[in-house]
């Protein structure tokens, strides 16, 4: 007996506007939210001495909204000076989510722990429109509720903080500003549901990272020149380099005195972002392993306040040569 | 008790389906409606107590992110007053989902499976698909339908389910 059923799949047309997007690849943040799954069984049997079939009903679903969001820092800490105004520091927002989501950006430049506070600018969020990594002419302001960035599942979008530097600081002095990007529809408890507000309808879920993520940046103040270089790898669960959930970035933070003079008691201070695990033991300056804990040793990580690795460096002079510090976090 | 009433269901379901359709039809039952059939999908749920004991529920699909198990369950009821023979359920599984392993059931069925659009069937360990010229066997995300073949005939009046469980990708 012929037996046959139906299956169909429907994906949303997209309701976003594609504003400053950047190509993006799938990474596997799953079926898209607002897919109905569709599902309709066949039944086929002999009654009577004739062969008959039935079809079931449809028994369809939506596939819910997931909102998470990573924030990633591009580049270095940006060497600055006193005085100087509008310095950027490039960011990252990537939609870890299933859905199209619009994301609103805020900057806090009163961060704790750091050694002044970089006064935001009058407007002082930009995206990066041209690209250039760098504030210029051709870059559009970010005004709240007005262009929040629209992503869809995996992209990204560069955006720029723009602080003034204090005319009172002091050489070698570390200045952070930290970038929050947050889903419009709803964040908070991982958990959390807005039925009905998720893409084509369904449920929107706030996911592991609280569907809001921040990351910092540095400025350096450097009237003795020096080079202060933070990359980062990551290690995705399935080989890739994708920041998905569970994925290793490794930071390797390279400082290095380039002009006569000298930096005194130079400390690495880098807070392990929040929607990342410190990995124990991974703390590494110029390839010697250093431990986790305070103790004789020239660094550790510091869970006290808010989790951060710290590696004392000492006076450093062009002699030093390059200094390189390494540690892992994971992904939560 | 005979085992088709065991594999079945109580004599009610006979009273509360198959009765009144005798009594509004006079008892004359056409082959293309003697079975009605039914889908429902449910997420599982799974909950983990205090004690460390999951517990695994089945609630309406309302929330279903990628990564979570969705079940299906097929039932299929005789309402005609004859026996029905030859009771076969195809279930084709939609690309967004992937069949989880072992979960395909159905009281006195034979369940097999496809990795071809259902144009061949086998016992799950014999389904095979051919990739560059190369046989292997199929993986569960390869499975393209399940189906299930009754042993034996449907009896006036007597239910049948069948059900399974995927992931959505």
């Amino acid at each position: 007996m012929m037996l046959t059923g139906s299956v169909r799949s429907r994906t949303p047309l997209s309701v976003c506007a594609t504003l400053l997007m950047l190509p993006f690849t799938a990474a596997g943040q799953g079926v898209p939210a607002g897919t109905v799954i569709e599902n309709t069984a066949t039944v086929s049997y002999d009654y009577a001495g004739t062969a008959a079939q039935v079809a079931t009903n449809d028994a369809s679903f939506i596939v819910a909204e997931r909102l998470d969001v990573v924030v990633t820092r591009q580049g270095a800490a940006v060497s600055v000076e006193a005085g100087d105004t509008n310095r950027a520091l490039l960011f990252t927002v990537t939609n870890t989510g299933n859905g199209s989501e619009a994301f609103g950006l805020v900057l806090d430049s009163a961060l704790p722990g750091d050694d002044f506070d970089p006064v935001p600018a009058a407007t002082p969020l930009y995206f990066d429109t041209d690209g250039s990594g760098d504030l210029n002419a051709g870059d559009v302001a970010y005004q709240p509720g007005v262009n929040d960035p629209v992503l869809a599942p995996d992209a990204s979008v560069d955006v720029l903080v723009v602080n003034d530097i204090p005319g009172d600081v002091v050489n070698a002095a570390l200045g952070r500003s930290e970038l929050i990007a947050t889903a419009v529809t709803g964040s908070g408890t991982p958990g959390a549901a807005f039925p009905g507000a998720g893409d084509g309808g369904g449920i929107a879920v706030v996911g592991t990272s609280g569907a809001s993520a921040g990351e910092v940046g540095e400025y350096l103040v450097a009237d003795v020149e020096i080079a202060f270089i933070k990359t980062q790898s990551v290690a995705d669960p399935s080989g890739g380099s994708e920041p998905v959930s569970g994925a290793t970035i490794t930071y390797t933070i390279s400082v290095e005195v380039l002009s006569p003079g000298v930096v005194s008691t130079a400390v690495v201070r880098d807070p392990v972002p929040q929607y990342a695990t410190f990995a124990p033991g991974s703390i590494v300056l110029n390839g010697a392993p250093l431990t986790d804990t305070a103790d004789t040793d020239a660094g550790e990580f510091d869970d006290a306040v808010a989790p951060t690795v710290v590696v004392r460096l000492g006076d450093l002079t062009m002699a030093d040569g390059i200094q390189t510090v390494e540690f892992s976090v994971t992904i939560d | 008790m005979s085992d088709k009433q065991r594999l079945f269901g109580p004599r009610r379901l006979f009273l509360a389906i198959a009765l009144p359709i005798a009594l509004l039809g006079g008892g004359a039952t056409y082959a293309q409606n003697a079975l009605d059939v039914r889908t429902v999908v449910q997420k599982e749920q799974v909950e983990v107590g205090d004690d460390g004991e999951t517990t695994t529920t089945l609630v309406s699909a309302e929330r279903v992110l990628p990564g979570d198990t969705v079940v299906y369950t097929i039932t299929f009821t005789n309402t005609g007053d004859a026996p029905a023979d030859n009771v076969v359920v195809t279930n084709p599984i939609d690309d967004s989902l992937t069949y989880v392993e072992g979960s395909a059931f159905g009281a006195g069925m034979r369940v097999e499976f496809s990795a071809d659009s259902g144009q061949s069937f086998a016992a799950r360990d014999a389904v095979m698909v051919t990739e560059s010229g190369v046989e292997r066997a199929a993986e569960a995300e390869d499975v393209t339908h399940v189906r299930w073949t009754l042993e034996g005939s449907l009896d006036a009046g007597a239910t049948g389910v069948a059900r399974f469980s995927a992931t959505v990708d």
